[in-house]
């Protein structure tokens, strides 16, 4: 029973890592960048649930959309500014001008907020979820629900789409896609507002259990870079089994193993996975 | 005057300015940012040959630091050993463990080569963290009190720590410019640009990119020694930490990638941003350091992406006419 | 007549005339401003400032030695000037930092780290230059055990806090008729909490309770979940914990969430006692027991305590608590030590800090003094025992001190 409820508290965090992934995949998937600034945007998207609540006691879950809809202008903006000026660049500048984001923003974040710790309290998401003698807080229910909600959107924007087709077309080929008459400009600005929508919305998730600070994204970055390899650069739905994947084996690894070593556990599981087949879970080779 | 002879001249005005400096500059201070920069300059020029020159993004190379440090501090501390005997075995146990690393991790390419090594570096920092013969997370410290040239600890006086980590960069430059001018450095370029074509001439790829990579390890610990032997506290947390690998990486990036000169100007100019942002705002506990520190890397990250020599390169290009014929200038 | 007896004189004649010109007194202080203790860091700055402050200024309602003396009075009413650094919780910077202190600033003594860690490297450099260095706030053992003529620690340290923690198990236990036998221990792994750990179970042995777990987990993680099965699963009577602040706030939430609730949890301060933990955690974080080395409702035993902290409170809006607290009173030994060394020599103050001889009322901490042994360490200081109650802190041991009975054991997650 024990081991059950383990495993199950492995899928419901697997499932938030999975959507902060879904959303660097899908930026790496169409641009070759991958974004070090990405735990940032989740970051903000914290704040943002944080400062609604503190200042007009919006619940997170009432301004989740809002949160959503800025962090995709957060995200298209920087795409604007600065990312665009680099579409073409070394993979090594690529990397460190988000490295340099990643700092500024969350010496920004200090600037405004100052480093103190913040949370919200009494949102309408307090309480457990209990059944079969398992039992689980309600918020990382919903946020676990709303990952996969998130994700699931994503997926059927990608498919469905006339929009969505136009970015994985850009995604395969941007020559070609070019050809057909889609801009490309708008599309990496499109998969860069999506992608920090999607920390955005993981961040306002989490906002209601996870403490809120300026470097809150530096706990979550490294599991969104090995779900992204893991499940291979560029593919969502593999960055989304991937979160599962991990959430139980860095859970199920501490509680049988050591805690000490669950990120040893994580880390080993995708070295040995990206080296029997170096294209990912699901990657294309 | 040609670019090369421009180079070579500024380069040594650059040896000889390195020389005198603490000669000249008495400020402990200002001597202790000189050596941050020689010392980092040399991870950068180390970090290079792999990085660089074989074009495999390290972002672990802390790992290859921080054995350099573990092994020179754990002879010094078991057996007594001279720090001097252990930074070259320090960078033996290293080179050997990147050959390690190294063979199964050149099975990826690219991003997928560059987050493997991020993970391994975590694991490692993990792995130590967690190992009560290496002092755990609490480290290990090297005593103070014993000074002078056996125990490489030196009290007061920056000079003795200013000439070794120049010595240590002189050398790490040499090594350097002998891969480039040897066959292993032309295939490391094969690798680099043309990997296809390299490959179809029967080029073994894995094995000029372990070569590449032991030198690189090889160099990094021997930086690592030093760094443990000045300021005789080595813990995971600061010398197996993925920020010091990127940190050795952003050196070479901002100076100029695949160069020989690039990591040391980078070196230059990253030091002097962090300390001139941590002097200028670090005690006001705004976060203001980090906003110029940041916003500066932005900034020479998209609109220099070929570091400080690309720009050089840009400005003066190779076939210009002597701009200035200087006396003995001409070409 | 030589040009030193002229200057001498004419020195006298005008310190007669005119109020005394002399030169500030600079003292270094390093803290964590940036990075993931910037919060604590900022809250140290703060105390260490406010000291500074009432020590330069005129009012004298406070009755703490040197405050309201408007400067120094042992160097003509000099002033006190800090400059602040930052280390990043950085080793390396902390030296660098400590270097330019001393060549730079020309600060006569420093105060700092808070993180052992970077307060050995900064110490180190200290020593080197023969400048003295006042430890306020970094409890590692071994900080005193590196035989420095130059470093002081007025803060009692790790080994002292955990025997408190058993003493006052044993006194409970005889108070009221109790008995806990198994012990779980919970730490984060770094330096911190893996130095407690290692006490603490030792301690417990020692003191015949059974360890059924000891769990060191990576800090600032994004789940506990495992940590915490594992404890359930150990079903321990009394959980002993070390965990920085985003750590200890997460652990507590999934405690309640896995419904693990043990006899009794018994904090190793940090993030259990910042003071962002409780406005946080809200009714969740009653009835943690917490060793501490200030809490406010001392200030009913000693009244100077309610009085500094109605200064800090007017000026930051927030109460002290034992980091600010220890700060402060670092800052208020140093310019005492400082005032009756009457120079700014670095061999005067290093005297004068070994002779330092502070009572118990003359701090606002609940300390015998401050009286530092051969090796720097305070030898007067003490811990104290808190419990959240009431979402305060209220102290619960020892007895001389404790103002209310300690709650025991943790009710019910649910209607508190």
């Amino acid at each position: 029973m024990l081991l059950l409820q383990t495993i199950l508290s492995g899928v419901l965090i697997g499932l938030v890592y999975a959507l902060v992934a879904v959303g660097l995949t899908l930026i790496f998937g169409v641009m070759d960048i991958v974004n070090f600034a990405h735990g940032e945007f989740l970051m903000l998207g914290m704040y943002a649930s944080f400062w609604g609540f503190a200042l007009w006691k919006l619940d997170p879950l009432f301004t989740l959309p809002l949160t959503a809809l800025l962090l995709f202008g957060v995200g298209a903006a920087l795409y604007r500014v600065v990312i665009r000026r680099i579409t073409d660049a070394p993979m090594l500048s690529q990397i460190f001008t988000t490295f340099g984001l990643m700092i500024l923003f969350r010496g920004l974040a200090q600037y405004f907020w100052s480093p103190d710790f913040r949370s919200v309290e009494g949102s309408v998401l307090t309480g457990k979820v209990a059944f079969a003698g398992l039992q689980f807080g309600l918020p990382q229910v919903v946020a676990a629900l709303g990952a996969v909600a998130t994700s699931g959107a994503v997926w059927w924007f990608l498919r469905s789409t006339r929009l969505g087709a136009a970015l994985e077309a850009t995604a395969a080929d941007k020559e070609a896609a070019a050809l057909m008459g889609i801009d490309a400009q708008k599309m990496f600005a499109l998969a860069w507002g999506l992608g920090a929508a999607c920390a955005g919305v993981a961040g306002a998730l989490l906002s209601t259990t996870f403490p809120i600070f300026p470097e809150v994204g530096a706990s979550f970055i490294l599991f969104a870079f090995v779900l992204v390899a893991l499940g291979g650069f560029g593919s969502v739905a593999g960055a989304f089994w991937a979160g599962i994947l991990v959430g139980v084996v860095e859970v199920v690894g501490g509680f049988l193993w050591d805690p000490a070593y669950k990120l040893v556990l994580v880390l080993s599981l995708y070295l040995l996975v990206v080296w029997l087949r170096p294209q990912g879970l699901m990657g294309k080779a | 005057m040609s670019r090369a002879a421009a180079g070579r001249a500024v380069g040594l005005a650059a040896l000889v300015l390195a020389a005198v400096f603490p000669l000249v500059v008495r400020s402990a201070t200002w001597q202790n940012t000189v050596i941050l920069m020689l010392m980092v300059a040399q991870l950068g020029v180390a970090w290079n040959i792999l990085g660089g020159y074989a074009g495999q993004v390290s972002l672990g190379h802390a790992v290859f630091f921080g054995t350099g440090a573990y092994v020179s501090t754990l002879l010094a501390l078991r057996f007594g050993i001279t720090p001097w005997v252990g930074m070259f075995a320090g960078a033996g146990v290293s080179a050997a463990l990147a050959v390690v690393i190294g063979w199964p991790c050149f099975r990826l390419k690219g991003h997928y080569f560059a987050m493997a090594t991020i993970a391994v570096g975590e694991i490692v920092q993990a792995v130590v963290n967690g190992w009560e013969l290496l002092g755990g997370a609490v480290g290990l410290s090297l005593p103070l009190q014993n000074t002078g040239f056996w125990f490489m600890v030196f009290n007061r006086s920056k000079l003795p720590y200013h000439y070794i980590a120049l010595g240590l960069l002189l050398f790490t430059l040499g090594v350097n410019w002998l891969v480039t001018r040897s066959h292993v450095g032309y295939y490391l370029r094969a690798i680099k640009d043309e990997p296809d074509a390299a490959r179809s001439l029967g080029v073994s790829l894995t094995r000029y990119k372990l070569y590449a990579i032991a030198l690189s390890s090889g160099l990094a610990a021997m930086g690592g020694t030093l760094y443990a032997q000045k300021e005789l506290l080595i813990d995971p947390g600061s010398t197996l930490s993925t920020s010091l690998s990127i940190k050795m990486s952003l050196v070479a990036i901002m100076g100029g990638v695949g160069t020989l000169a690039g990591p040391v100007i980078g070196a230059v100019l990253l030091t002097t941003i962090e300390e001139a942002s941590r002097l200028g705002f670090g005690g006001t506990g705004r976060g203001t350091d980090m906003v110029v520190y940041g916003l500066l890397i932005v900034v020479i990250a998209v609109y220099q992406p070929a570091g400080v020599l690309g720009w050089v390169k840009q400005r003066f290009p190779p076939k210009a006419a002597p701009a200035a014929p200087g006396p003995g200038g001409a070409r | 007549m030589s040009t030193t007896f002229r200057a001498s004189l004419l020195a006298a004649l005008l310190g007669a005339a005119l109020p005394a010109t002399a030169e500030d007194v600079t003292i270094g202080v390093i803290y964590p401003l940036t990075g993931a203790a910037a919060s604590t860091g900022l809250e140290l700055k703060n105390a260490a400032q406010l000291a500074a402050d009432l020590i330069n200024g005129t009012e004298k309602s406070l009755a703490l030695p040197m405050v309201g003396g408007g400067g120094l009075p042992g160097l003509k009413g000099a002033k006190l000037k800090l400059v602040f650094a930052d280390h990043q919780g950085n080793p390396q910077v902390g030296a660098s930092e400590a270097e330019r202190l001393i060549t730079q600033e020309k600060v006569a003594a420093i105060q700092g780290c808070y993180f052992s860690s970077v307060t050995q490297t900064a110490s180190q450099t200290a020593e080197r230059y023969g400048v003295p260095f006042l430890n306020d706030s970094s409890s590692s053992v071994g900080l005193t055990q590196r035989g420095f003529k130059w470093f002081f620690r007025t803060t009692p340290n790790d080994e002292l806090f955990v025997q408190n923690a058993f003493e006052f198990l044993k006194d409970l236990e005889k108070r009221k008729g109790i008995k806990v036998k198994r012990i779980a221990i919970l730490a984060e792994n770094t330096e911190f909490g893996t130095g407690a750990a290692r006490l603490q179970e030792k301690y417990a042995k020692e003191n015949g309770y059974e360890v059924v777990e000891k769990i060191l987990y990576p800090p600032k993680g994004t789940q506990l979940t495992s940590e915490v099965q594992k404890l359930k699963a150990a079903k321990p009577d009394v959980v002993f914990q070390s965990s920085y602040l985003s750590d200890a706030i997460l652990s507590m939430r999934t405690y309640k969430d896995l419904g693990f609730l043990p006899t009794a949890l018994l904090a190793n301060d940090a993030g259990f006692n910042d003071s962002e933990f409780l406005k946080t955690m809200g009714k969740d974080g009653n009835y943690v027991i917490s060793r501490e080395v200030w809490a406010l409702d001392l200030a009913a035993l000693k009244p100077v305590i309610g009085k500094a902290n109605d200064l800090y409170k007017a000026r930051h809006g927030v109460n002290f608590n034992g980091n600010s607290a220890r700060a402060f009173t670092g800052m208020i030994a140093l310019a005492e030590a400082i005032n009756r060394a009457g120079s700014t020599a670095p061999e005067a103050i290093q005297a004068a800090l070994k002779a330092t001889n502070l009572s118990a009322d003359q701090l606002i901490m609940p300390w015998g003094g401050i009286q530092y042994d051969e090796n720097g360490q305070n030898r007067k200081g003490a811990g104290i025992i808190v419990q959240v109650q009431d979402g305060k802190y209220v102290t619960v041991w020892p007895a001389a001190a404790g103002t209310k009975d300690v709650v025991w054991p943790l009710p019910a997650w649910e209607g508190r």
